[in-house]
């Protein structure tokens, strides 16, 4: 039986893995994909509590879906944006390594 | 009388913003200035309609308004987003031929320079009157995706478009925390109207333990936001890489929207244990940190990016004691006063540059910019007769009521700290250091609308300092 444990178990991986790829990843292409998986993680998590979350008329809570589709709009228009700034940089400085982007110091 | 329900100023912004982007797609040869003209034109009007909006009404009750409030502090801080996209439209057309070298062919794009500002003021306004965590999800990422191209705008800038990689990065990164934390949030509650979950934690009915983790990622998410340390480590960056106007637009709307969604969320977080414990801690990181990590810097745009964090920090004071009034009198002397440095810098680094060096000698060459400029730096570092002393001393009588006398103790000593480097563009200007001979250029053009913007900016700043009365009064109502 599967129980709503364990799709928090595997939203909560899929989170760190998001978050330990953005941290740890030099290639800005990678770290979107990255962020994505951590909005996804999010989203798993709020269809499995809307799923386990049962009204008193036997329907599950559907607030939570809609956020998830509100999620996925965000999503595709943040990695839209992004993929615009990174082809900007691209150009300019033919690199997406975060490591070759230090113009910017203390 | 004509009176107009609330959510019409969002939609009437909204519709000006695509309609400035369709002319300007479709009217190649005119002078883009115009654009922007238009735009201050229709903001301009949409705030003198904010003051004749129809009473709250029994039609109300629609699902709509279990995600949006009219309430004082939303219509109070609608004004306060309109007047900054108008000053900072103003100072887009004075930062225009810097932008014209800094993208495509001659300007080609600068018509969506001036309505992107437009399509984040109708995100800001609908932040401020978000009271469901979708809604609030949803225009938070409206105001944050038109940031992240206002950012990097100047496509041939490697240093903007650097700082536009960042803020993007760590904008995703505060955005999957919050959805990540309201997901906690929906399974503890079952519920994402602000209100509802209030009534869900006072019944006690609930896994405080989740509750919290919950709690934590969405001050997370918003810290980055508001720049509180530990979140503040692309605000430096961005600062100085961003265009001048997206800066001051950053560091005024962005934080201003961001802190009234903070103080409704933590309305009901506060009854969590141990979260006001966590909110002590970061404002205090943050007063410290910003205060002394703008000491040594000698670049304006980034000293101005510390000193942003800084009063984050203070703001985080008035926002955990839960006074709506102190913080949102903060919030307004900190528009007067950043607004106006911000648009003293725009003009006078044209010719000298963003360095503090730029402004040696400004105050015999350019009494009106330096005067500015003096009045901007007193009411930052507070002292008594401008806005900014009685920001502060509202938001220390407030902690001081709530008995929190090690933060009003750090503030205190960190205030005294800021004198320093506040003071040191004014000794620039006046008394410039031995050896620095003052930079000598032509005369300094100020266009007339900025320079009435200045005035105006000074004379707000003057007066709310000796009278603050008006900016509580607006807030009762």
């Amino acid at each position: 039986m599967i129980t709503l444990e364990h799709y928090l178990m595997v939203s909560g991986m899929l989170f760190a893995i998001g978050f330990a790829g953005v941290m740890v990843r030099r290639n800005i292409i990678i770290i979107l994909m990255a962020l994505e998986l951590m909005l996804n993680a999010a989203n798993l998590s709020l269809v499995a509590f809307s799923r386990f979350h049962v009204n008193a008329s036997g329907t599950p809570n559907y607030n939570a879906q809609i956020f998830v589709f509100f999620i996925i709009t965000v999503a595709a228009a943040e990695v839209a944006v992004g993929l615009a700034i990174v082809v900007a940089l691209f150009r300019l400085r033919q690199t997406t390594n975060v490591e070759d982007i230090t113009a910017l110091k203390f | 009388m004509i009176s107009l329900p609330a959510p019409h100023l969002e939609i009437d912004v909204l519709v000006l913003g695509i309609a400035i982007l369709l002319f300007e797609t479709f009217a190649a040869r005119v002078d883009k200035k115009i654009f922007a003209y238009v735009g201050i034109l229709g903001l301009t009007l949409v705030l003198i309609a904010s003051f004749f909006l129809a009473p709250n009404s029994l039609e109300q009750t629609s699902a709509f308004w279990s995600f949006y409030t009219a309430d004082g502090l939303a219509i109070f801080f609608k004004r306060f987003e309109l007047i900054t996209t108008i000053v900072v439209l103003a100072m887009m057309i004075d930062y225009a031929p810097v932008m014209r070298g800094a993208t495509d062919r001659f300007g080609s794009n600068l018509g969506e320079f001036f309505s992107l500002p437009l399509l984040t003021c109708a995100g800001l306004m609908y932040l401020v009157s978000a009271i469901d965590f979708i809604f609030i999800f949803v225009s938070l990422e409206l105001v944050t995706i038109s940031f992240f191209v206002l950012v990097s705008f100047s496509r041939k800038d490697a240093v903007a478009l650097e700082a536009g990689v960042k803020y993007l990065i760590l904008g995703g990164v505060s955005a999957a925390f919050l959805v990540y934390g309201i997901t906690w949030i929906f399974g503890v509650t079952g519920e994402t109207n602000l209100q509802r979950i209030t009534t869900a934690f006072a019944s006690g009915n609930i896994d405080i333990q989740a509750a919290t983790f919950g709690a934590v990622l969405i001050v997370v998410g918003l810290g980055f936001k508001i720049a509180a340390v530990p979140f503040q480590i692309w605000v430096p960056d961005v600062y100085q890489g961003a265009p001048t106007p997206v800066t001051a637009f950053l560091s005024v709307g962005s934080k201003a929207a961001g802190f009234v969604v903070l103080i409704r969320v933590l309305k009901p977080f506060l009854m969590l244990p141990n979260m006001q414990r966590l909110l002590v801690l970061l404002a205090l990181l943050t007063v410290i940190y910003g205060n002394l990590a703008a000491l040594p810097q000698n670049n304006l745009k980034r000293l101005l990016g510390y000193s942003s964090v800084a009063h984050a920090g203070y703001l985080l004071i008035a926002v955990l004691c839960l006074d709506g009034p102190a913080m949102t009198f903060y919030l307004v002397a900190y528009l007067l006063m950043t607004l106006l440095s911000f648009a003293v810098l725009i003009v006078v680094s044209q010719q000298n540059g963003d360095e503090i060096s730029g402004f040696n000698g400004l105050g015999k060459r350019q009494p009106l910019l330096a005067f500015a400029m003096v009045i901007a730096m007193v009411s930052l570092a507070g002292l008594p007769f401008t806005a900014g002393f009685f920001g502060k001393f509202f938001i220390f009588a407030a902690a001081i009521a709530q008995k929190q006398f090690l933060l009003v103790a750090v503030g205190i000593v960190t205030v005294a700290c800021g004198f320093y480097y506040y003071l040191k563009v004014i000794r620039a200007m006046y008394w410039p250091a031995a050896g620095q001979p003052s930079v000598q250029n032509e005369i300094i053009t100020i266009s007339p609308l900025s320079r009435l913007i200045m005035v105006a900016l000074m004379v707000a700043t003057i007066v709310l300092g000796v009278y603050p009365q008006p900016i509580l009064n607006a807030l009762k109502h």
